[in-house]
């Protein structure tokens, strides 16, 4: 695990920022802050589209000692 | 033949057996119609005959119970007509309407040979049993239990239900694992029948290995196809559906048939009617997610540099209504400060004018003033003058008066006066002697007369006596 936030909470804080932007209510100050927060949060979700963090033999290692106990 | 042992009649087993059979042969001489559960159907494929095993049941407990024989032709015909009728193979644990002949088997014993069974009886028990299942989940508030779960954002990890060999699962996976967008989908694979009633604790029993690792899973899919429209009454099993909906995470059927929505598909969160167009509704549930993050992309590249336009239209423009306000309001004090001038300038002249005016009649009325203050000067002369005449005048009077009585006094008191009177003035050393101090003995003496003056030696002095 890493400090990332999970994709749910990256879509949510995405999701904020950009209709904060479409509706204008950004103002020019932390403009770039926010840009550069988007860009990153598009970043995290856009790897969660296409990576894998699952492990089958872990999750076969957790169910064999569950069988067995 | 009975033997007669000790006077007691004795039949041989067979004997009684026979006997059973007669009377039982005789007394039920045509077949008829009886309802009973099937609760199993014991088939032996050598054979390829079935000896049913018939029950009645009341609350549960078994009350009646017989033994059923079906002849390899027989289940082969009526097993036809109801995967027609049904869809659904004769099996275990249905109920059915058969017409039966009592048999009575000396070496089998008693059994009903089935002839026939109604599949239109046993369909609408199947109905009624959907029926069952469907009410008690709704009266226990479990029917739309699953349906409300929230759906994951991103159901990325996918705890498949399947036949690893089943077309459906092959199909499913080749969608989710070859989509062109690059989409990754963690999946795997918890192998289970899914037709026919042994599905029932098959899917069951991997539902709740799923569940001893539910952390690692988004989704439950249970994917079936090609096999074919019969035996999916199981997915109509009370257990199952009751399973399916109380399971903590979403899930999702790909039963793949064409036959009426069965309980379990009705009551998943998502139910696609075949295991391709469930991979689609997963694939389009990463779009839902995708498509938005696209949009954000485009959006925080172009927003940006327009609000940073619009900014920047809004600054000039104020730069430019600074600009004209500022020069009009030059203006307006340049012609304020002109015309204060001019009003200043005529303003001065006027004053000027004015004291230039009182100025000039300043010397006249001085001459006036100094004339007046002349004559008043010499009026107070004149009259100080006038009395200064009288003072002096009394005051000479007064004065000669005065000097006269004097001149009299004086001449009285003259020495050359007083000498002829006889008097004279004694002097030592030119020295006026007025005491017998101012002598001595020796000294030389000069007194003075009226008509001149003796000189002597002073002999003695003597003091007079004191009084």
């Amino acid at each position: 695990m890493n400090n990332k936030p999970g994709y749910s909470e990256a879509f949510e804080e995405l999701q904020q920022i950009v209709s904060e932007i479409e509706e204008g209510e950004i103002s020019i100050d932390v403009l770039s802050e926010k840009v550069k927060r988007a860009a990153v949060l598009i970043k995290i979700c856009k790897e969660k589209l296409t990576s894998t963090e699952e492990d089958v033999n872990k999750i076969l290692k957790t169910l064999e000692g569950d069988d067995k106990a | 033949m009975p033997e007669t042992i000790s006077d007691k009649t004795v039949f041989s087993l067979l004997e009684v057996s026979l006997s059973v059979r007669k009377t039982l042969a005789e007394r039920y001489t045509s077949a008829f119609w009886v309802t009973a559960e099937m609760n199993k159907l014991n088939h032996y494929p050598q054979s390829g005959h079935c000896y049913p095993e018939l029950v009645e049941k009341a609350d549960g407990k078994v009350v009646a119970q017989l033994r059923g024989i079906l002849w390899k032709t027989d289940y082969v015909r009526i097993d036809t007509r109801f995967q027609q009728v049904l869809k659904e193979p004769l099996r275990n644990g249905i109920k059915i309407l058969f017409c039966a002949k009592i048999t009575f088997d000396p070496a089998h014993g008693l059994s009903l040979t089935i002839l026939d069974i109604d599949p239109v009886y046993s369909l609408g028990e199947l109905e009624k049993e959907k029926m069952e299942t469907i009410g008690r989940l709704k009266k226990d508030n479990m029917y739309d239990k699953n349906r409300l779960l929230p759906f994951p954002l991103l159901p990325k990890r996918i705890a498949l239900i399947s036949v690893e060999t089943s077309k459906g699962y092959a199909d499913f996976l080749s969608i989710l694992d070859g989509n062109e967008w690059g989409y990754h989908f963690f999946h795997m694979l918890f192998p289970a029948l899914l037709q026919g009633e042994k599905a029932i604790p098959s899917i069951r029993g991997q539902l709740s290995r799923i569940k001893k690792v539910i952390a690692h899973f988004d989704v439950v899919a249970i994917i079936r196809g090609g096999g074919g429209d019969v035996g999916l009454s199981c997915y109509n099993n009370y257990l199952l559906a009751k399973d399916i909906a109380n399971f903590p995470i979403p899930v999702l059927t790909g039963i793949g048939h064409a036959t009426n929505e069965t309980v379990a598909e009705m009551i998943s969160y998502k139910n696609a009617i075949t295991p391709t167009a469930l991979a689609g509704f997963l694939i389009q549930s990463f779009h839902n997610f995708a498509f938005p993050l696209q949009q954000a992309g485009e959006l925080i590249s172009s927003k940006p540099r327009e609000l940073i336009r619009e900014q920047h239209s809004v600054f000039s423009g104020l730069v430019k209504d600074f600009k004209s306000a500022a020069a009009r309001t030059i203006v307006q004090n340049k012609n304020q400060l002109q015309h204060a001038a001019v009003s200043l300038f005529q303003q001065s002249r006027f004053t000027f004018n004015k004291e230039k005016e009182r100025h000039a009649l300043i010397p006249v009325r001085i001459g006036k003033g100094v004339r007046y203050l002349h004559q008043q000067r010499h009026h107070d002369l004149k009259r100080l003058s006038n009395d200064i005449n009288r003072s002096a005048l009394s005051f000479t009077a007064a004065a000669s008066k005065d000097l006269h009585h004097f001149e009299r006094i004086i001449t009285s008191l003259d020495p050359a006066h007083v000498l002829t009177r006889g008097y004279s003035i004694a002097r030592i050393n030119g020295k006026v002697v007025n005491s017998i101090s101012d002598a001595k003995p020796g000294d030389a003496l000069v007194s003075e007369f009226r008509d001149g003056k003796i000189t002597g030696r002073i002999e003695s002095i003597n003091e007079k006596e004191k009084q």
